[in-house]
């Protein structure tokens, strides 16, 4: 960066226009201005005009300089209109109150040198146009012919700008003549006046490319680049002009500008001033004038990017069409599609050596059109998808596009215009459009199907039939199996690898939205292909994937359930569901742990259990089984372990449906293995929990055909017993108090349920024990929580001896 | 003090998300604290509490992903001593006494439980009761109908205010339950 400016500095240091001489330069002639300013003003103040139009001359000599840049000779420029206002307000003034002189702008014609005469003669005819001195259609074209006299491409340039500035307010903007006074001209005259100015303006602007060496060449196109808006503002002007209707734009206006445009061949000024239009113009007046701004484009110098402009056109077409939410802004007989698909063909054609992305560019722009001025006629956005993948295959058939390029991206924008426009279901019907996903590689598609994965789960779309299920996953592919084109090593799609587990969580996630709400037919359906999509994307995908299937199953039954008067077939349909899913869940215990599949087994229990269909018991001593083995395998782990035993238990105490052979066996084998946990405290407390299995768990009387309550006293106090006994083998005191805690609130709770020989005697033994155990613990922190917690147990059986039932309670403190 | 309190959503095993109506309601700013029930169940949606607020207590549920939250967890907010605990380790599932015991031994003003994706709100020995119901409204055996519901708690010292959102056959519905610490 400083090599370039030394080198700038050394070379342009003749010219003078090094940094520190430019900025000298503009200071100094700032400094004159504001010297001959103020001794304009202040013989203005003594009422000589002359002499203030000597000094007003001699202040606009500073902007005769040929040495600053552009930037400061704008900057010079800025501060001199400021102080010619000066005068300009002074000789107004004069004007309004009569003592105006009537022929200044003929003496300022005699000014030496032409910059500052035509300033002033601006200035001057400016102020006598508005005092009525003059005919205003006279002086307005005088003026912009006069101007031609600065030829130098920066001083034109400023000095059409201050002109166009000036006249702003007078330029006539009417019909017809005004009446009152004469000459004062019509629209026609204005719109010669500022055509005439652009048209200079132009030349001048496309002068300077070929000012100086060529070796300078880019700074002068930067600085062309700086100076565009004082061309543009003419177009600006003509936009603002009311009298300027469709018809003017098309016969006067447009074909002015397009002269210009096309026959100056700067590819500068073509880019910048085909965009300034489109976005000047109201979308009215494009829409009329289609043709001959396309035929333009296609006159335009070769190395003009004209992907841009047709894509701006197109943009704010497509934007107008669809304003205030209807597509009726585009009269019938112009179809905008096959204008601009033809104009897109025709450009593709004649520019060889146009990028792919940019051809990719336009086709986009085009499936936006498509997608929101036909939106219920999905041939045309197909027809876009159709050509693009064409536009591909004719350049190498069957080859992805390689991934991060420029074409990659824009292809990538490109399918998510769908993706926004449309929901889901509606993207489906653009059959083309898994044609150009495939053209990409692994990393666009994964990109592109996360994409569409999160734009249906932030819409909430459902989808609710299998066929529609199936055409979606022809899209998530990518996603769901392994792709032969993947970076990842099979071995990197494990939990370990964050981007893995969030990708199938997505999917998982997406799986729910598959509804048929009305359809338990359906919604079989739809199980049935996700599995088998599911099934074929490895284990380490079937971890994340098979869960919701399953539950989704489980819910299934319940919705067969409640049509069972409508379908006769409900049972046998649930029982393939619970098949399906132990087919499902055996496959996820190749995992390595066996939290999850038991837990569906669980889940699958319950589920049978609430259904109550013909082979209910059956299905649940299945699952529930399959579960507790699950439970023996995780022998190594004590914490899973406990927890999975007392997940079992829990879910045993709310199935209802098994007679009492298998109950039986059941209610054993749980308690049995309750004993058999590492871990005496867990051994405990996992006992306590059983004695709910003798309880309020529920066994099916075979007879009534109805659930009852177990209620089997005997084995209630065993357990309890047995608690007690392995309570007294603890070491720890501490842990020990804690538990005899615990189960004198367990006696408490069964002595509420009235359970047979559990008496307040029993209660008073137990109270005394612990009360004589608590004194044995220290006084440290944890012992303290632990005395807390008896004294809470204590509180609560205070409470409770108000009542009868505990009469006889022996509790004090 | 606003506490939200929410469980059960069960993402992504039985639903794909909150619902919207839901979504819309819980930015980012407004609460101080989450107290979770449990059953997330992936870390996404852990992540998701985190960006609502920085103090966030998640107690395990029977299906969450991550072995490590802890079963029971104790917060103290205002005056209030607050336990947390997913419910799948009380036996029987959703039993008033089981519970009250669960209280004594944690020695809470306030027990929150979940499990049962039904929305309580009870007050029993001067103490309190919450189940904030499942967010998601998500499938649950032995419970036919769901409702996704959550619960915000206004806790002003010792005063409390409880504000229960529900989504009602896609009604969106707020009531208010107040409960003073003895």
């Amino acid at each position: 960066m400083s090599m370039q400016k030394a080198v700038d500095n050394s070379r342009s240091s003749n010219a003078g226009l090094s940094m520190d001489n430019q900025e000298k330069l503009l200071a100094d002639a700032l400094q004159n201005v504001r010297q001959h300013a103020f001794a304009m003003k202040r013989v203005l103040d003594q009422q000589s005009v002359m002499e203030g139009l000597k000094h007003a001359a001699n202040m606009l000599g500073e902007l005769r300089t040929s040495l600053l840049s552009p930037k400061n000779y704008y900057e010079l420029h800025v501060v001199v209109v400021e102080e010619l206002h000066h005068l300009e307000l002074y000789l107004t003034d004069e004007f309004e109150h009569g003592r105006g002189s009537h022929d200044l702008y003929e003496v300022v014609q005699y000014a030496g040198n032409i910059v500052p005469r035509l300033y002033l003669l601006i200035t001057i005819g400016h102020v006598y146009i508005r005092a009525n001195e003059l005919p205003r259609r006279e002086v307005l074209r005088d003026l912009v012919e006069m101007c031609r006299g600065v030829q130098h491409p920066l001083r034109g340039l400023f000095l059409r700008n201050y002109l166009l500035q000036c006249v702003k307010s007078l330029l006539p903007d009417t019909e017809e003549e005004n009446q009152e006074a004469t000459k004062t001209g019509t629209i026609l005259d204005s719109l010669d006046f500022i055509l005439l100015n652009f048209s200079e303006m132009n030349k001048l602007w496309v002068r300077m490319q070929y000012q100086g060496h060529t070796r300078d060449l880019q700074r002068r196109e930067q600085e062309r680049r700086e100076l565009r808006i004082l061309v543009g503002t003419n177009l600006v002007r003509l936009s603002e002009l009311e009298c300027v209707n469709v018809e003017r734009y098309k016969t006067i206006v447009l074909p002015k500008i397009m002269e210009q445009v096309v026959s100056c061949r700067d590819s500068i000024a073509q880019e910048y001033l085909m965009e300034c239009i489109i976005q000047v113009f109201p979308d009215e007046y494009h829409l009329n004038t289609l043709n001959e701004f396309l035929k333009a484009c296609r006159e335009l110098s070769a190395s003009v990017n004209i992907r841009n402009i047709l894509i701006s056109l197109i943009d704010r077409l497509t934007a107008y069409s669809t304003r205030d939410g209807s597509q009726q802004n585009i009269p019938e007989n112009i179809q905008l599609f096959d204008i601009f698909s033809e104009q897109i063909a025709e450009v593709v054609k004649s520019r060889i050596n146009m990028p792919p992305e940019d051809i990719v560019a336009l086709q986009s722009a085009l499936l936006n059109l498509s997608l929101k001025c036909y939106r219920d006629q999905f041939e045309y956005g197909n027809k876009v998808l159709e050509n693009t993948r064409k536009i591909f295959d004719n350049i190498a058939l069957d080859t992805q596009v390689q991934t991060g390029t420029p074409a990659a991206k824009e292809l990538v924008k490109m399918l998510k215009i769908p993706i926004d426009c449309y929901d889901i279901l509606d993207v489906l019907k653009l059959n083309h459009y898994k044609l150009v996903l495939q053209l990409l590689s692994y990393r666009e598609r994964h990109t592109v199907c996360m994409y569409i994965i999160n734009s249906i789960l932030d819409k909430e779309t459902i989808i609710p039939t299998a066929e529609q299920v199936t055409q979606l996953f022809e899209l998530l592919l990518t996603l769901i199996i392994d792709q032969t084109d993947s970076p990842l090593e099979t071995s990197r799609q494990t939990i370990t690898n964050e981007d893995f587990v969030e990708e199938q969580n997505l999917v998982a996630r997406l799986y729910n939205n598959f509804q048929a709400p009305n359809d338990p037919d359906q919604q079989y359906h739809i199980i049935k292909i996700c599995q088998d999509t599911f099934k074929n994307g490895g284990l380490e995908r079937m971890r994340f994937t098979y869960p919701p299937i399953i539950m989704q199953a489980y819910a299934l039954t319940f919705r067969y359930k409640n049509i069972r008067e409508q379908d006769e077939k409900w049972e046998k349909k649930c029982q393939k569901l619970f098949q399906l899913c132990n087919q499902l869940i055996n496959t996820l215990t190749k995992l390595e742990t066996n939290d999850l599949p038991l837990r569906l087994y669980l889940q699958g229990a319950l589920a049978a259990s609430e259904i109550g269909s013909e082979n209910a018991e059956t299905i649940a001593y299945e699952f529930f089984s399959q579960a507790y083995t699950l439970y023996e395998e995780q022998a190594g782990d004590t914490r899973a372990q406990s927890a999975s035993l007392t997940l079992l238990i829990g879910t045993l105490e709310k199935v209802t449906c098994f007679a009492e052979e298998n109950h039986s066996t059941l209610r054993q084998s749980l308690t049995q293995a309750a004993t058999r946990l590492v871990k005496r405290p867990d051994q405990v407390r996992t006992l306590l929990l059983c004695t709910h299995l003798f309880w309020s768990a529920q066994r099916l009387n075979e007879s009534t055909q109805k659930s009852e309550q177990v209620h089997d006293n005997e084995k209630v106090l065993a357990c309890l017993k047995k608690a007690t006994k392995l309570t007294t083998q603890i070491m720890d005191q501490s842990v020990q108090v804690q538990l005899y805690n615990e189960l004198l609130n367990t006696y408490i709770y069964f002595f509420n349920q009235n359970l047979p020989d559990i008496d307040i005697t029993l209660l008073n033994s137990l109270i005394e024990k612990l009360q004589n155990e608590m004194s044995k613990i220290s006084s440290n922190e944890n012992d303290e929580f632990i005395r807390n917690q008896i004294q809470k147990t204590f509180d609560y059986l205070r409470q409770q001896s108000q009542l009868e039932k505990f009469q006889g309670l022996q509790i004090n403190n | 003090m606003l506490v939200l309190v929410l469980g059960d959503l069960h993402i992504p095993y039985r639903v794909s998300g909150l619902p919207h109506e839901f979504r819309k309601l819980l930015t980012p700013g407004r609460i101080q604290h989450i107290l979770c029930t449990g059953n997330l169940c992936t870390k996404e949606t852990v992540d998701y509490l985190k960006t609502l607020t920085a103090d966030v207590h998640i107690v395990r549920g029977d299906f969450d992903d991550n072995p490590n939250f802890v079963d029971q967890k104790v917060v103290t907010v205002g005056q209030f001593r607050i336990g947390l605990c997913h419910g799948h380790q009380i036996v029987p599932w959703g039993d008033i006494e089981s519970l009250s015991m669960l209280q004594r031994q944690m020695d809470v003003d306030i027990l929150i439980t979940g499990h049962t994706h039904k929305f309580e709100a009870f007050e029993r020995d001067n103490k309190f009761f919450i189940n904030p119901g499942s967010a998601t409204g998500a499938f649950n055996s032995l419970n036919s109908s769901t409702t996704p519901s959550f619960v915000l708690m206004d806790i002003q010292q010792a005063s409390l205010t409880l504000y229960v959102y529900q989504l009602i056959n896609e009604k969106f519905t707020v009531e208010r339950l107040e409960y003073r610490k003895a």
